[in-house]
């Protein structure tokens, strides 16, 4: 092997039971802790999570075997992964309030994704991510609204829409540095936020009401989704969506991450000086990475948006960035599944905290902390990438 | 044939401060030119006005027929200049072969669309370069290639300036500025970069090669053209033995009155 010293390479067995089992097991935690109501539920399952990923950070080799197993056998851990995100529903049954955690979950991830491009590929401290993913939804609600146009052509114009405001905000940042350069972005999010509370045609304070469900194929996504005789609630409709949103964000993710795009942004976060001799247009990268940021983002709107039917200028604020940064940053910066996971994690911890009513919130913060000191370097930190010929 | 790089009354002025007065120089292709001169002359301002860093404040740079005076520096690499910084700046976080892969950025083409909606390519393109960067450091002396797969911030320094040349000529450069490759480096050390650049001509002959030096063994090994700049301005220019036996640059080096003592 290359650099690090890990045991010998799985073999495909082991590849094939390892990859089921992790995804199986990963599966079922999220669903127990999903399912837990008391508290001491909710702690003893923190306290497993911590411990896995203390045994993580203790042993870095678990990591290296289980990403090495889970990538020998692609095909084995992609049926996997379909089987369980298909699945699931079913298991959750007619809890919708589990379901709708979930889609918030789902679309959080899309979200953390987003913005990883940044923070993550190329230290863009950008806080302006919420104001995206609210030009998306606000875009996509305005012309169902007013123009009656379907959901599924509102999303591309929404993505677009906010793609130019990434390049709006992108050409004026790119001036701009590290502290700076997340003050503008705070002051351009702060600035949508105040438009579409003060904008008449933006329905002011009180949003945007009665935005219809959208239907595929005559199945309206308000009513209830009919499985081979298994009746789901109307919520897995928009589960579905968001999974095949979260599987297009992968997608993307994983494809620009290693191309030279990604190796530019990595390159450009390592050494900015470095970078412009090795001829990388700094510039550009950093404005591209604004405007992959804001065209995922404005997807994940735009289902929020007809998900819930109801969006106001709250909805988009500048917490709603922060909390997007701190999921990328306990996740694991520029690693594609720990951004999930924090992102997963941030969504459903405050959630399931609720058994301690008014310290719910110091709860949280010193969970938080606390799988921060296990892992400092995120849950899942990145990792070098490898290519075909190491062995 | 033109020269490949000529530099023209060029001067770089920071406010008050002039660190680059009137240089005027030409290098034909295949040729080594040593620039020395003590600390603070000018030498590496010189590198980033050639490099598109900085715009100079009077003069014109040309570089293979075209005038590259204030192009972005990014262009540069484009049109064939490669540089290694004094201080050397490697992507510490990324593996020794991604340092190389990125060296490659201007010679390969994949966009953001390619990327994502034709994926084939751009990963075919990906599997060229790591084949190309495997060979640049196996071509390399040291034993970078069994190192492709640590952080380069985890190298030790000679390694790290060789991984910094492998990077630079990645790019598939015409002419190859070298800002004191030796600084760090011990006397065995040293020895092998002599040879690695020795070896560098002979397997491209048509590359230029701009070192900066403080390191004298290294110069007397590029004796053919050694440059000495003080206080921004050309002192001497010559042969290695010419130039060492000029007064001004003992006086540069040694202060006036070693000088004429």
């Amino acid at each position: 092997m290359g650099g690090s010293a890990s045991p010998a390479a799985p073999g495909a067995t082991s590849a094939v039971a390892t990859s089921i089992l992790l995804q199986l097991g990963g599966a079922a935690l999220l669903y127990a802790i999903l399912k837990a109501e008391q508290g001491w539920q909710v702690l003893t399952l923190l306290g497993l999570l911590g411990f896995g990923f203390y045994l993580l950070e203790r042993f870095p080799w678990l990591s290296d075997f289980a990403t090495e197993s889970l990538a020998r056998v692609p095909v084995v851990t992609a049926a996997t992964a379909a089987v369980i995100v298909l699945g699931f529903p079913f298991v959750v049954g007619s809890n919708t309030y589990i379901l709708h955690l979930l889609i918030v979950a789902q679309l959080y991830a899309v979200l953390a994704l987003a913005l990883n491009f940044q923070l993550g590929s190329a230290n863009i401290p950008n806080f302006a991510t919420g104001a995206s993913y609210g030009i998306g939804a606000y875009v996509s609600a305005l012309l169902a609204l007013n123009f009656g146009v379907s959901f599924w052509l509102t999303l591309p114009i929404a993505a677009l829409a906010a793609t130019l405001f990434g390049f709006i905000i992108g050409i004026p940042s790119m001036r701009t540095r590290d502290t700076y350069l997340a003050l503008v972005t705070i002051a351009f999010g702060v600035v949508v936020h105040q438009l579409l509370n003060n904008f008449d045609w933006t329905g002011g304070p009180n949003g945007l009401v009665g935005i219809p469900a959208p239907s595929l194929f005559g199945h309206s996504f308000a009513d209830p989704l009919n499985v081979f005789g298994w009746k789901l609630p109307s919520q897995a409709n928009f589960y579905y969506l968001a999974a095949a949103l979260v599987v297009l964000a992968i997608v993307t993710a994983n494809r620009l991450h290693n191309s030279r795009i990604g190796l530019a942004w990595n390159a450009l976060r390592a050494d900015e000086i470095a970078a412009k001799a090795q001829g990388i247009n700094v510039a550009w990268y950093k404005v591209l990475a604004f405007a992959v940021d804001a065209f995922l983002a404005a997807f994940a709107g735009t289902i929020y948006a007809f998900y819930v039917s109801y969006i106001s200028p709250d909805n988009f604020t500048f917490l709603v960035s922060v909390t997007i940064m701190t999921m990328v940053i306990v996740g694991g910066m520029d690693n594609i599944f720990g951004v999930i996971v924090g992102a997963f994690l941030l969504t459903i911890l405050p959630e399931k905290l609720r058994a301690f009513s008014d310290y719910r919130l110091l709860f949280f913060g010193i969970v938080i902390i606390l799988f921060l000191m296990i892992r400092p370097q995120g849950l899942f930190p990145q990792r070098l990438r490898q290519y075909g010929g190491r062995k | 044939m033109s020269a490949l790089l000529e530099v023209e009354n060029v001067t770089m002025r920071f406010g008050g401060l002039v660190a680059v007065d009137d240089i005027s120089f030409s290098l034909d292709r295949g040729t080594v030119l040593a620039v020395i001169g003590p600390n603070g002359a000018g030498k590496s301002t010189l590198f980033n006005v050639i490099t598109g860093v900085y715009t100079p404040t009077a003069g014109r740079v040309k570089f293979d027929g075209a005038d590259i005076t204030g192009t972005p520096s990014y262009e540069v690499v484009q049109r064939g200049i490669a540089r290694t910084f004094q201080s050397s700046r490697l992507f510490s976080d990324l593996s020794v072969l991604d340092n190389v892969i990125i060296g490659m950025h201007t010679r390969t083409k994949a966009g953001v669309l390619d990327v994502l909606f034709r994926p084939g390519i751009a990963r075919r393109e990906m599997a060229a370069c790591v084949e190309k960067a495997e060979a640049l450091l196996r071509a390399s002396s040291g034993d970078l290639y069994e190192q492709r797969y640590r952080p380069a911030g985890t190298l030790a320094q000679a390694d790290r300036r060789r991984l910094e040349i492998a990077r630079a000529l990645a790019s598939q450069p015409k002419l190859i500025l070298l800002d004191e490759p030796s600084a760090g480096m011990d006397d065995a050390e040293t020895d092998a970069l002599v040879a690695d650049i020795m070896r560098l001509r002979t397997e491209h002959p048509e590359l230029s090669v701009i070192l900066i030096e403080h390191d004298m063994r290294v110069v007397q090994a590029f004796p053919e053209r050694v440059m000495c700049i003080d206080y921004g301005r050309r002192i001497a220019e010559g042969s290695f033995e010419a130039v060492r036996s000029n007064p001004r640059v003992q006086e540069a080096y040694l202060g006036a009155a070693a000088a004429h003592a």
